[in-house]
């Protein structure tokens, strides 16, 4: 075993970087420009299989939500039918061409996504305008979706582990803006009406406002044409209001246990952390690899000593979610019910090394190599690569992410590592959210900071 | 099951007709088979710098027997935990090392082995397989940490998926002769009782070159592929093959029923489950485009039948492929309000008007169009390839049957949706699992 080791890094006692070669890797060509009215659009040709994707997205998700859900459900309110097409007419014909179409929000952004064969493009195209542009919000289809999307949440809380991020991001967020749930929740959608998803779209769905991005097997100028007849002659309604989502944030100053009672759980789960990043955020990059260290891969600290070493748990992990003005980072894993103080013990104690060993430069090296080998296949469909221009809009970063990727985590130097650690990770008045039988673990609970106890299929997302 | 959290979605889909002129073609993959009986299918494609190796043995919970349930899940897991030349923890390091990660899933009928690479790591990916297909040593620490990794595993499952906790059920009563019985994970006892004879007895048997079949897809060339074959796997030697599985399950003659506490559940779920024939059978097309009638998209059946009409929040089908005749699933959520009984006569009576009155031309269609996407998808991708490539391979007996499944899928007509609808899908060829938060009562 330590033969193996030693042979592996070839110079585990030296410090030397050596860098590993995973091949190159760019963006591939694409065109970013925008119509008379504002309206971003990016083309980028793929022509590996006859399929396109069509991506828009719009600037305003959660962060924008008056009534909890508000933007979620305009999102997913778009395919009830629009322009003189039924929700049934849109589904026959979508389903029928094998095409598929989805909408939701997130925190920052609504989306509406199409995949469908190239030689329907005629078809798709115009139906991603109408519903854009002329939702009808159908009142009696409205209220058959919310019925649903109610039920779906009081469901989604019989798996601990669908639900357990968007306790979190209330226990760290509290009221502002990055603590409402995009999913809304029972109460707040019960109150919500057809009026209030008009409002937003008409507030938000505005042409200055939307980035359209079309990825797949097409030719450019054709596509410009299409868009131009579709989207050029839309009009922008009034100003979209300014949100400085870097102000008021809460601070953490105390360590605190959000307990989720689940009377019948068999384990725990449970997210340890606090605040994250940006994702404009210059050493985004460099996190990741630092990350990957801790939580990140299957060799990481955190997954190594839960598992690997102890047992306790199929899985361990870290990771920063970054918004655009601010984010989590948090450690996740899960545990039978009577290991649980073992599980969160290992976890603080493995966490610690960050501090207390850092980081050598084999592990570097490794890191280095895996987050570089492992980039391409994120940006292989055509599905996947709509969703990075979205990003990049949505978050004003540009190509030079990808293209300057390698170079990004070749040049991280160990000393930069504790640089990273040291700013960006939270060492102490750590946020717990734990859910689980408690009572058995409500005593554990308390030995982490002030503890609230709630019950989960209690409405809402409570801190 | 699968060795690690990070989940592996992929469709696999048939295709149909029109392929288009840029996507994989049937001459685009090359094989051959080394002395020792591993077959080895190569897909050249340089769309990213990367490629992937899979590894594909022919072991899952069929192969089991009571009292070593879950040891072919289990024994995926031990294949990571060291060998001579790659000790404890170091396939991951060295792996990662060189920018590759892994995984692993073990079904009921294979167990698969997933690399994904820069391509020019492709050597050292050759060297860590060779060797623990050669050479595992089998560290009993390891296997204790490990048991408690897989239990933990088994209960993250019940805990989080309804679907997995009335499946383990479902299966249970469904089968009563037949390894399809027991879940994949297997018993938690068993779980707890293998003897680290049993896994060295599980090795020598199950991985051995003649028991495997290896997909190879991403930006490489044959011949570097053939060379480094060559080197690394042709000097493993061919065990003689395992027993094969003679269970056949009898005949069922009539419904049969469980039910699953769990005070947590916020509406009733029931799944159906119809046994159906292996998908070798020439009704496997037919069967597949019904699963899609059925579920796929909201102009689905028991979308239209059940969620439009507030019955159920959710409906899902699922028909794995399987070498021995196996289960159609069927499964739903309840709406508030509505009874297990209620949401359970409603999915019957959608699959029953489908016995009695059959589906239109164009709805098949529709489902036709639905695999072609599906198939597109999966060809986007060297992961999709590659594991694509073997399922094929190992169900159909021959990867050429993924270029043959247009026709295949072409050739079902609404009176074969309707015959497989009569013949598979009826009641006393079902089980009845039942999952909500309380039983109802007899009065």
């Amino acid at each position: 075993m330590v033969a193996g080791a030693l042979a592996l890094s070839g110079c585990a006692a030296t410090t030397t970087s050596q860098t590993v070669d995973t091949g190159s890797f760019s963006m591939p060509a694409y065109e970013q420009y925008q119509l008379a009215n504002g309206m971003t659009v990016y083309l980028m040709p793929q022509t590996e299989v006859p399929l396109i994707t069509v991506s828009a997205v719009v600037r305003a998700g959660a962060v924008k939500d008056t009534t909890s859900g508000v933007a979620n459900m305009t999102a997913k309110s778009l395919l009830l039918g629009a322009n003189g097409k039924s929700k049934s007419d849109i589904e026959q014909m979508v389903d029928f061409l094998g095409a598929s179409i989805a909408a939701d929000a997130g925190k920052e952004g609504s989306f509406i996504d199409a995949d469908f064969m190239a030689k329907d493009t005629d078809k798709m195209l115009p139906l991603v305008r109408d519903l854009l542009r002329a939702p009808d919000f159908d009142g009696g289809e409205f209220d058959k979706l919310r019925q649903r999307e109610m039920a779906g949440l009081a469901q989604e809380k019989e798996s601990p582990r669908v639900v357990i991020h968007r306790y979190f991001d209330k226990l760290v967020f509290g009221d502002h803006p990055y603590g409402n749930p995009a999913s809304g929740t029972r109460d707040s959608l019960a109150e919500l009406t057809v009026n209030q998803l008009r409002a937003f779209h008409k507030s938000y769905y505005q042409p200055q406002n939307i980035a359209i991005s079309v990825v797949g097997d097409f030719k450019p100028g054709e596509m410009k044409a299409r868009l131009d007849k579709l989207f050029g002659d839309w009009h922008n309604g009034e100003a979209i209001a300014k949100q400085d989502l870097a102000e008021g944030q809460p601070s953490l100053d105390a360590s605190k246990v959000l307990l989720v009672n689940k009377g019948d759980a068999i384990e725990t789960t449970f997210l340890i952390g606090g605040k994250g990043i940006s994702r404009n955020n210059p050493d985004y990059v460099g996190l990741q690899v630092v990350n990957t260290i801790l939580g990140g891969r299957f060799t990481s600290w955190l997954n190594d000593e839960l598992r690997v070493n102890a047992g306790l748990t199929y899985g361990a992990r870290s990771a920063f979610t970054p918004y655009s003005q601010g984010g989590v980072f948090r450690i996740s894993t899960f545990t039978k019910s009577d290991t649980t103080k073992e599980a969160i013990d290992l976890a603080l104690k493995t966490y610690s090394r960050l501090w207390q060993t850092g980081i050598d430069q084999p592990t570097l090296d490794s890191a280095k190599a895996y987050v570089k080998g492992q980039f391409p296949p994120k940006f292989e469909t055509s599905e996947q690569l709509a969703g990075l221009l979205s990003s990049m809009y949505l978050y004003g970063f540009d190509d030079s992410f990808i293209n300057d990727f390698q170079k990004n985590v070749d040049g991280l130097t160990l000393a930069e590592t504790q640089r990273l650690v040291n700013s960006y990770f939270p060492q102490d008045k750590l946020q717990y959210v734990l859910i689980g039988n408690a009572s058995k673990i409500a005593d554990i609970a308390a030995q982490y900071g002030e503890v609230k106890q709630v019950e989960i299929n209690a409405v809402g997302f409570s801190q | 099951m699968m060795r690690k959290i990070i989940a592996l979605c992929l469709s696999i889909g048939g295709i149909l007709s029109s392929m288009g002129a840029q996507a994989t073609q049937a001459e685009d993959i090359k094989s051959f088979t080394l002395d020792n009986g591993m077959k080895i299918m190569v897909l050249e494609d340089a769309s990213i710098p990367n490629a992937n190796m899979y590894l594909f043995w022919k072991v899952g919970s069929r192969n089991e027997v009571p009292g070593i349930t879950g040891i072919s899940h289990f024994f995926e897991h031990m294949m990571f935990n060291g060998s001579k030349k790659f000790g404890p923890k170091m396939f991951d390091r060295t792996m990662e090392a060189a920018g590759g990660a892994n995984n692993a899933y073990t079904t009921e009928n294979l167990t698969v082995y997933t690399d994904w690479f820069p391509a020019n790591a492709l050597e050292t990916i050759f060297d860590l397989e060779a060797d623990r297909i050669a050479h595992l040593d089998i560290n009993p620490e390891m296997v204790e940490s490990e048991r408690g990794v897989v239990a933990s595993e088994r209960t993250t499952g019940l805990e989080n998926s309804n679907w997995r906790t009335l499946q383990e059920e479902i299966k249970g009563a469904a089968f009563r002769a037949h390894p399809y019985s027991w879940s994949v994970i297997g018993h938690e006892s068993d779980i707890a009782a293998w003897t680290q004879e049993d896994l060295v007895q599980y090795h020598k048997t199950y991985y051995a070159p003649n028991n495997a079949v290896v997909v190879i897809a991403g930006d490489v060339k044959l011949n570097e592929v053939k060379a480094l074959a060559n080197k690394y796997f042709a000097p493993i030697p061919a065990q003689t093959p395992p027993r094969e599985v003679k269970t056949v399950e009898p005949l069922q003659k009539g419904e049969r029923r469980v039910f699953v506490q769990k005070a947590s559940v916020s509406t009733p779920n029931v799944m159906l489950a119809y046994h159906v024939p292996a998908t070798s059978n020439q009704d496997y097309y037919a069967l597949d485009l019904l699963s899609s009638i059925l579920t796929t998209g909201n102009s689905s059946r028991l979308y239209q039948g059940l969620v439009e009409k507030q019955v159920a929040i959710e409906v899902e089908t699922y028909m794995p492929m399987s070498f021995d005749p196996n289960l159609f699933y069927v499964m739903g959520v309840a709406n508030p309000g509505i009874t297990a009984q209620e949401l359970e006569s409603g999915m019957i009576g959608e699959i029953n008007r489908i016995a009695r009155e059959g589906v239109t031309q164009d709805e098949l269609e529709k489902v036709k169009n639905i695999k072609l996407m599906n198939f597109y998808r999966a060809m986007e991708t060297i992961n999709g390839k590659a594991n694509t490539l073997g399922t094929y391979e190992l169900y159909f007996g021959s990867f050429d049957k993924l270029f043959n499944a247009p026709e295949a899928y072409n050739k079902v007509t609404p009176e074969d949706i309707q015959r497989v609808a009569q013949t598979y899908l009826r009641r006393a060829n079902r089980t009845v699992a039942v999952l909500a938060a309380t039983e109802e009562s007899d009065q």
